[in-house]
């Protein structure tokens, strides 16, 4: 009987436990850690954060999906890992009880830690707000709804949404949230008393970490720079990008742009999305040392089979850097998915400044490449266990996805910009165009279809997560 | 790029975006089939 223990129930770690569940759990022994007993279903909380969805609706308790499955659930957090000995640690929640949980195979996807600590009064401890858990989501909410109580005195507001760090990524969630405001301010008559400024590290709006996205347009090539310029022209956004939060004090921001000058922008409310790092797991070796070099970086991202330390023009013209398998090349029973897995480096060209500030948005690794990368693994693992060999391989240079970026969330007359890119990683070795990418299927658009999209897809993923029926047909 | 007031309309349009919506799932199924193909 092997023994398989998943850190993290986001979407990687989830998706993978209930692949594992579902081919091994009668007769194998699989286990999830996680410091929550619910899912969250992350995209959503763009709705929560303006009061237009209650927190419920975007959780469910794991313990009724996993026994179905026949998985056990730890309700905790993993502390250590002893990758010489296979190995475990963690404390219970509630309880502090600490487990040891032997494995044969680990699969480490925990998510991000948020590290708020990189930019001085950034987060809930600081100055800013964040949509980055459940409880921050809803503290940005109620701190919102006192600006709409102050736009409705008639008072000025002056709302910055964007990224708080020069390093950060999910400018996808920043976007959403901003335009999810703009909308419910429309709709309330108080849009013209609120300034909204997007704020972001992106080398150009639509950047979004990936090097934009180029889709055919009646009959031309449109860029997202333009295609999400001329969203935020229209809805009178103020954007401020190529700039890197340094520190926030009450009242502003103070960043640094790629040319190095140093300038700040006031606020009233601030969202701004954190730096992502690795989980800080002790990793203790077979006599005790500390034996992270091989299995994370010095970020805490966990290292897996892709091809690290290339310079960017060499890894932007190989696409085959990026993992396959998202297996720990020193110890090969040692998955990562998710965020938790270390990409080789960005997809979009960093940017160094004059004063040696690197401002580079993140690859990003969440939702959809998440929940695929959570299924290669856990189908090679149970390939590994019935075969002994793996057979699924998917890099982000051979993965599509998909991103619904909510504009206001009415199935009336909401909206979403629907942005469809294949591959996530661009190839021009397999594309040989300009972007690297499949023009057939790569794709955006915008309008009312898109927030039916993604109400529809808020709804049959949870259906799916909660291994409901049918959730094997749908897609990840 | 510019939305012009004829995009608006489109954007808003019930019947176009219920067609939109079914264009929509079948590319985000033929992109999902690519990745599944890999």
């Amino acid at each position: 009987m092997a023994k398989v223990v998943i850190i993290g129930a986001g979407f990687a770690g989830h998706t993978a436990a209930l692949y594992l569940g579902d081919a091994l759990g009668k007769d194998h022994d699989i286990t999830v850690v996680n410091r929550q007993d619910y899912f969250s279903y992350i995209p959503s909380w763009v709705w929560v954060g303006i009061g237009h969805m209650a927190p419920e609706k975007t959780i469910f308790q794991l313990e009724p999906v996993y026994s179905k499955l026949n998985i056990n659930l730890v309700h905790g957090k993993a502390t250590e890992i002893h990758a010489d000995d296979e190995f475990v640690i963690a404390e219970k929640d509630g309880s502090k009880e600490i487990v040891k949980l032997e494995y044969d195979y680990l699969v480490i996807a925990t998510g991000p830690k948020l590290n708020f600590d990189g930019t001085k009064g950034l987060g809930p401890s600081g100055y800013t707000h964040s949509i980055c858990t459940l409880d921050h989501a809803i503290a940005s909410r109620d701190r919102y709804f006192e600006v709409v109580e102050r736009l409705k005195k008639g008072e000025k507001q002056k709302i910055v949404i964007g990224t708080g760090h020069p390093g950060a990524t999910c400018q996808g969630a920043a976007f959403e949230y901003i335009t999810n405001i703009h909308k419910d301010l429309e709709k309330q008559g108080l849009r013209d008393k609120a300034d909204l400024v997007y704020l972001s590290n992106e080398r150009a709006v639509g950047d979004f970490g990936v090097r934009g996205v180029h889709a055919k347009y009646k009959n031309e090539i449109l860029s997202s720079e333009d295609f999400m310029g001329a969203i935020f022209k229209n809805n009178n956004f103020t954007v401020e990008i190529q700039k890197g939060a340094k520190e926030v004090n009450e009242k502003s921001i103070y960043w640094e742009n790629f040319e190095g000058e140093h300038g700040e922008t006031s606020y009233d409310f601030t969202m701004l999305v954190p730096q992502f790092l690795g989980q800080p797991f002790k990793y203790v070796g077979k006599d005790g040392e500390d034996n992270s070099e091989k299995i994370a970086n010095k970020a805490g991202f966990i290292l897996v089979d892709g091809i690290y330390g290339l310079p960017y023009p060499s890894l932007a013209s190989n696409p085959d850097a990026w993992p396959g398998v998202y297996q720990n090349t020193n110890y090969k029973n040692i998955f990562a998915g998710g965020i938790a897995f270390a990409p080789p480096g960005p997809i979009s060209e960093p940017h160094t400044t004059p004063n040696g500030t690197s401002i580079s948005a993140a690859p990003p690794r969440t939702g959809m490449v998440s929940g695929v990368i959570g299924r290669v693994i856990a189908k090679n693992i149970i390939d590994l266990i019935k075969k002994g060999r793996m057979t699924h391989h998917e890099r982000m240079s051979h993965m599509a996805a998909a991103c619904i970026a909510s504009m206001g969330d009415s199935l009336w007359d909401g909206s979403a910009a629907t942005i469809m890119m294949y591959p996530v990683v661009p190839d021009q070795r397999r594309f040989p165009n300009e972007h690297g990418r499949d023009l057939f299927v790569t794709h955006m658009e915008m309008g009312l279809a898109g927030a039916w999209m993604k109400r529809m897809i808020h709804t049959t993923f949870i259906h799916k997560l909660q291994a409901r029926i049918g959730w094997k047909i749908i897609p990840e | 790029m510019n939305i012009t007031k004829s995009d608006w309309k489109m954007m808003n349009n019930k019947f176009v975006q219920f067609f939109r919506f079914i264009v929509l799932n079948l590319k985000i199924l033929k992109a999902v089939d690519r990745s599944k193909r890999s």
